[in-house]
């Protein structure tokens, strides 16, 4: 019988000692046992309810994120203005001009004799 | 199984026509929940088998270190919800050298923890009588079948405990994982947190050094 032998026999006898250590185990301390595994399953079964709540959270988020993206934009991005509102600006930006109102100064008399020409109030009388 | 014949009546569903986009994404929600739930309810079945399978054997283990059966529970209810919270999900044949890994850690940590309270009640002292090994206490039940074959047992498991009682810690450990519990000399090495080199010399040294010391003791039929 060589060495090795004999340590695998060893060995099988100190794992059939422990084996039967534990098969002997009294019902008391077995309930125990159960009891807590029990536990930690219950452990496990709140986890996965988590898990499943949690993987929830980022379809929320994003979700959310494009509400408020497009709750921005839409405050922000100004009106567009009707065909009313754009004369008004027009004759504004017109009346305001200042290279205009110079001109309009300028030849002003200008305007005085062609107001004063037949022909011209002629074709106002016509219109 | 009730989950998978919800799933597969939602993917029908989900096909069978076209649908409006709130429809569909109502749908996705329930199969992804569906899918999830099957996904879980198989995880807890498997990981409820290998507790069942471990936590006798387990139990034991922590007692001949700890030499306390209340705090022996208490450390294996510990290390099954860490392995539940922590390590579900990974592959089944993780979960042994994971399970022994968080058994072993908690229990290095209570023995380090008495060892600081020894050392403080024998500063001012007092002595640490209530942490003595009581091997009474220890004993396991008699089973019943055969009185005098389990007295024998007993007998022989108790004399196995002094000597492993008589080993380095990492010694013990490697014979306990590998000879008690049956792991591989890798998914040792994995419960240890050391090499597999490592496991194969601290095992081969505690066999060597099991059979000295019962044979030291008169326990000569271990070596027959």
């Amino acid at each position: 019988m060589n060495d090795d032998n004999v340590g695998s026999n060893f060995e099988r006898r100190t794992k059939r000692a422990f084996d039967d250590s534990v098969a002997a185990l009294d019902a008391a301390t077995r309930s125990k046992l159960t009891q807590a595994r029990h536990r930690a399953l219950e452990e496990q079964a709140s986890a996965r309810d988590r898990g499943w709540r949690s993987s929830l959270v980022p379809a929320g988020t994003v979700a959310a994120t494009a509400l408020v993206a497009f709750l921005v934009v839409w405050q922000v991005t100004p009106p567009v203005p009707g065909p009313q509102e754009t004369a008004s600006l027009n004759d504004l930006e017109i009346l305001l001009g200042e290279e205009d109102l110079q001109m309009l100064d300028e030849e002003i008399e200008f305007y005085g004799w062609l107001e004063e020409q037949p022909e011209f109030a002629n074709v106002d009388s016509v219109g | 199984m009730a989950c998978i014949d919800r799933w597969k009546s939602l993917d029908v569903m989900a096909n069978a026509k076209p649908r409006s986009g709130e429809v569909g994404l109502a749908l996705s929600i329930a199969q992804r929940e569906a899918s999830l739930e099957t996904e879980g309810a198989l995880i807890g079945a498997l990981i409820e088998a290998f507790l069942r399978e471990v936590e006798a054997r387990a139990y034991r283990i922590a007692v001949m270190q700890i030499r306390d059966r209340h705090e022996a529970l208490d450390i294996v209810q510990d290390a099954m919800i860490r392995l539940v919270r922590g390590y579900a999900n990974r592959p089944r044949e993780e979960w042994a050298p994971l399970f022994y890994r968080i058994l072993q850690n908690r229990i290095r940590d209570v023995q380090r923890r008495r060892a600081v309270r020894s050392r403080f009640v024998s500063f001012f002292g007092g002595t640490a009588s209530e942490e003595e090994h009581d091997p009474l206490a220890e004993a396991p039940a008699p089973r019943g079948d055969n009185p005098l074959e389990q007295v024998t047992a007993d007998d022989a498991m108790r004399a196995l405990e002094r000597a492993l009682a008589q080993l380095p810690g990492r010694q013990r450990e490697a014979f306990m994982l590998r000879n008690f519990e049956g792991l591989d000399v890798a998914a040792t090495a994995t419960a240890m947190g050391c090499t597999e080199g490592s496991v194969k010399t601290h095992y081969s040294r505690a066999v060597h050094r099991l059979r000295e010391v019962l044979k030291e003791h008169g326990e000569e039929h271990w070596n027959e």
